[in-house]
């Protein structure tokens, strides 16, 4: 059973960056079932956008990790939760 | 408060506003106010205290008429060119001259276009009401050309008065003397008897739908949702400052399908008049002492209240 | 190593954003399954299905009219009659929809949701499962169960193949057709509300029907008695003695633990000042219906299938835009200017709830500013149980010493009305 305990917060702001990243995320995978090579220009958009928002959403981990100095652990999953802006170390 | 009563004594009276009557034409139906209804509308005014107001047809009112019509202080609304009116209406652009008050119903264009003439027309008449028979049409160029239009306006009427004048022309110098809402009042302080004997909430009301009627003279006067033709219940209206505004309860329901709501082109129009009077107050000012128990009009950043909406509550 | 992830709280759509998002309803059909008793959907039919090209073009002009929708999220939001008749449909719009809003670099790309509310009888259907799966981030889904089987066979029953409302001894309620998908939807949507109406008839059903629900795994019921004027003498004695047990019922069985039930909210029942809670209600004009003849409403509740004895009121539609003039009456709309006298004057007129289309239908002329007060005798029995629940259960909570935990996870409830 997952463990899941609670190691910090964000800011509302910096809550809303990830939700928005995430929100685009999504909405680009579900975008990518659709989406065929043969509608080159979109694909090739949804290809560039797809790498960049990747980029954006590891790198706001990576900023948030650095200021925040939150615990981790081996195998475990930080989680954040949008309604509060809570930060959750999640473990197996 | 009920205070005015409006009766038409034909169905062809002339339209003394916004909405266009029937044609005089006897085809088109002229329908006479039966004598007996006449009678029974005026004795409602006397009853509930009414100033009336008859409306005339441009064609002579039979003989027996005259005895009933002078049985009650009134005032009289006749096409131009008829005699002993107390107001005369001038239906699409004459120049004219008169010595009681004149209404002159154009469209935007004609003003635009004879609006030198309309100027002219104030050293000639006691009180000129410009009525735009097209608001709900007007256009973001029509707006621009509307405002350049009062700006030309107001210089004759400032000439007027520096010359010792005092002309009053509805669309600028109505808004410089008031100090609260003056609007039409129709549905609240006037209502209107048609013909058939039945009541609306002004002619335009009669006109557009004989079933839409506000009661009869048999059985009295009954205005459903009667608060909404009153100032506190006009969302928009209560906020806004343009009080020379007609606040056109028909325009009103037949732009935004709510007599309590008016139009964004009624607003603009409403606040291009009032922003052209401030500018000539301020400049009739210049010259010496002009109402000097009115407060200047104020700077405003909107031609539409409806756009600070959110800053109401 | 630690890995990232994010873990999204599924919403209903209609609390989604507080309810900031603009909300685009398309009206894909006026058919439906059922014909339930109590629907004010008095002109539903077979024959207006929405066209793909009415869609395309509904679409292809919001989305081109961004000074029109300047909101920050968008809710399409799906309805009928049943909306799954018309998955194809959907399926077809939703796709454009997203390569639209991306292709165009549109902001609601970033925040979007659609929305359904289903009479869940095509709920495991091939289709409808396979459109889950494909946009399984943006769908959110309520299905309507109103109750016990005796209670939501009273009211949603099936109509007749020839597509007409049953006489009474051929009804044939909907209750097992509906029931059987609830597992399944709350295995994808855990959160999953209900909508539950209830009318005069239904009043007797109402703990029962909560309590039900709850067994079923729904923890959010957002009930809402009808605004039409159905209510007999009475009814408000009877209204008021249900909640009274439904009061106790979750106090004394521990239901307020992850439960909520629209009926009580701490917040009704409250006098309000008629200069700072001026606030409309209801968010007619705000939200945009389209139907299929490619017609704009204020919403749903303005087309000619949910009006008894009005026009409809049609604001625009998809080959000349919005008529924004018909839109300022209701943008203007405040709280005291559509009240009688004694409502303003109410001293528990919090959460006392109207419906825009209602009121316009009820109205003595044709105006969307004279409020109904048909529930008035309903929403007071509501506000004396109401504190009847929060008094008991908050002593309750203070005796165990929970109420400060209590008060800081409480859920908020949905006052859903429509």
């Amino acid at each position: 059973m997952a463990i899941k305990k609670l190691v910090g917060q964000v800011t509302p702001e910096e809550k809303n960056e990830i939700q928005t990243l995430f929100e685009r995320r999504n909405g680009l995978n579900e975008l990518a079932k659709i989406l065929t090579a043969d509608n080159a220009d979109l694909y090739e958009k949804l290809v560039k956008d797809m790498g960049e928002t990747g980029s954006k959403f590891q790198d706001w981990w990576d900023r948030m990790a650095e200021k925040y100095q939150w615990e981790s652990a081996e195998n475990g999953n930080w989680e954040i939760n949008f309604d509060t802006c809570d930060i959750y170390l999640v473990t197996a | 408060m009920l205070q005015y009563l409006v009766i038409l004594l034909d169905k062809t009276s002339t339209s003394f506003c916004h909405y266009k009557a029937p044609s005089n034409s006897p085809k088109e139906g002229r329908t006479l106010i039966p004598l007996e209804t006449l009678r029974q509308g005026i004795r409602f005014g006397m009853m509930e205290n009414l100033m009336i107001q008859y409306v005339y047809p441009d064609h002579e009112l039979p003989e027996e008429y005259q005895e009933v019509l002078e049985s009650i202080d009134h005032s009289k609304i006749k096409p131009y060119g008829q005699e002993d009116a107390d107001v005369l209406v001038v239906d699409g652009f004459q120049q004219v001259k008169a010595t009681v008050p004149v209404v002159l119903r154009v469209t935007k264009k004609e003003l635009f276009a004879h609006q030198a003439e309309v100027a002219e027309m104030l050293a000639d008449v006691p009180r000129l009401n410009v009525v735009l028979t097209d608001v709900e049409t007007f256009t973001e160029a029509d707006f621009e050309a509307y405002k350049e239009c009062l700006t030309r306006l107001a210089a004759n009427v400032e000439r007027l008065y520096v010359d010792g004048k005092s002309p009053q022309l509805n669309l600028l110098t109505d808004r410089m003397m008031l100090s609260q809402m003056n609007n039409c009042g129709a549905g609240d302080t006037t209502i209107t008897l048609a013909p058939n004997g039945k009541f609306y909430v002004c002619p335009a009301f009669y006109y557009e739908n004989e079933a839409d009627s506000i009661g009869d003279l048999e059985h009295g006067l009954d205005i459903k949702n009667k608060q909404l033709y009153k100032l506190e219940y006009a969302p928009i209206c209560r906020h806004c400052d343009a009080w020379q505004c007609k606040r056109c309860i028909w325009l009103n329901r037949k732009t935004t399908l709510e007599v309590n709501t008016p139009s964004h082109e009624q607003c603009v129009v409403a606040h291009l008049e009032r922003n052209a009077s401030k500018e000539l107050l301020q400049n009739i000012r210049k010259h010496g002492t002009f109402l000097p128990e009115q407060e200047e009009i104020k700077e405003i950043d909107y031609l539409d209240p409806f756009d600070k909406r959110d800053t109401w509550q | 190593m630690v890995n990232k992830k994010e873990s999204l709280v599924y919403e209903a759509a209609g609390q989604w954003k507080d309810g900031a998002a603009k909300n685009i309803t398309f009206i894909v059909t006026k058919d439906c399954q059922l014909a339930c008793k109590y629907c004010y959907l008095v002109g539903k039919n077979t024959k207006e299905r929405m066209s793909w090209d009415v869609a395309k073009r509904s679409i292809d002009y919001i989305l081109d009219h961004k000074e029109y929708f300047s909101e920050e999220s968008v809710i399409w939001d799906f309805i009928g009659g049943e909306p799954f008749l018309e998955i194809d449909l959907i399926d077809k719009i939703c796709d454009y929809l997203k390569m639209e809003m991306f292709r165009r670099n549109h902001h609601w790309f970033n925040s979007y949701r659609f929305s359904f509310s289903t009479n869940g009888i095509n709920y495991h259907t091939d289709k409808v499962q396979n459109f889950i799966k494909k946009n399984a981030g943006h769908v959110s889904i309520g299905i309507t169960i109103d109750g016990t089987k005796r209670k939501h066979d009273l009211n949603r029953i099936w109509k007749t193949k020839e597509g007409f409302s049953p006489k009474p001894e051929e009804e044939k309620g909907s209750y097992e057709d509906v029931v059987k998908n609830i597992p399944l939807w709350l295995e994808q949507f855990p959160n999953g509300g209900t909508k539950v109406t209830i009318s005069s008839a239904d009043i007797p059903f109402i703990k029962e029907s909560v309590l039900h629900l709850y067994s079923l795994g729904i923890h959010e019921v957002n009930i809402n008695v009808v605004f039409e004027d159905v209510w007999k003498d009475g009814d408000d004695k009877l209204f008021e003695e249900q909640l009274m047990q439904l009061a106790d019922a979750i106090i004394d069985n521990k239901y307020y633990l992850g439960n909520t039930c629209s009926f009580f909210s701490d917040s009704i029942g409250k006098p309000l000042d008629k200069d700072l809670d001026n606030r409309n209600w209801c968010g007619a004009g705000r939200m945009l219906s389209i139907d299929a003849a490619g017609n704009f409403y204020p919403c749903t509740r303005f087309a000619a299938y949910s009006l008894r004895s009005k026009k409809p009121i049609i604001i625009g539609n998809v080959k000349d835009g919005i008529n924004k003039n018909l839109l300022r009456p209701f943008l203007t709309l405040d709280r005291t200017t559509q009240s009688p006298q004694e409502c303003i004057d109410c001293e528990v007129a919090s959460g006392c709830a109207w419906c825009q289309g209602e009121n316009y239908d009820a109205a003595d002329t044709s105006t969307v500013y004279q409020r109904a007060t048909a529930i008035c005798k309903m929403h007071k029995a509501r506000v004396r149980a109401n504190n009847y629940y929060w008094n008991k259960l908050y002593r309750k909570l203070e005796m165990e010493g929970q109420r400060e935990e209590f008060e800081k996870n409480k859920k908020k409830s949905n006052d859903v009305i429509c």
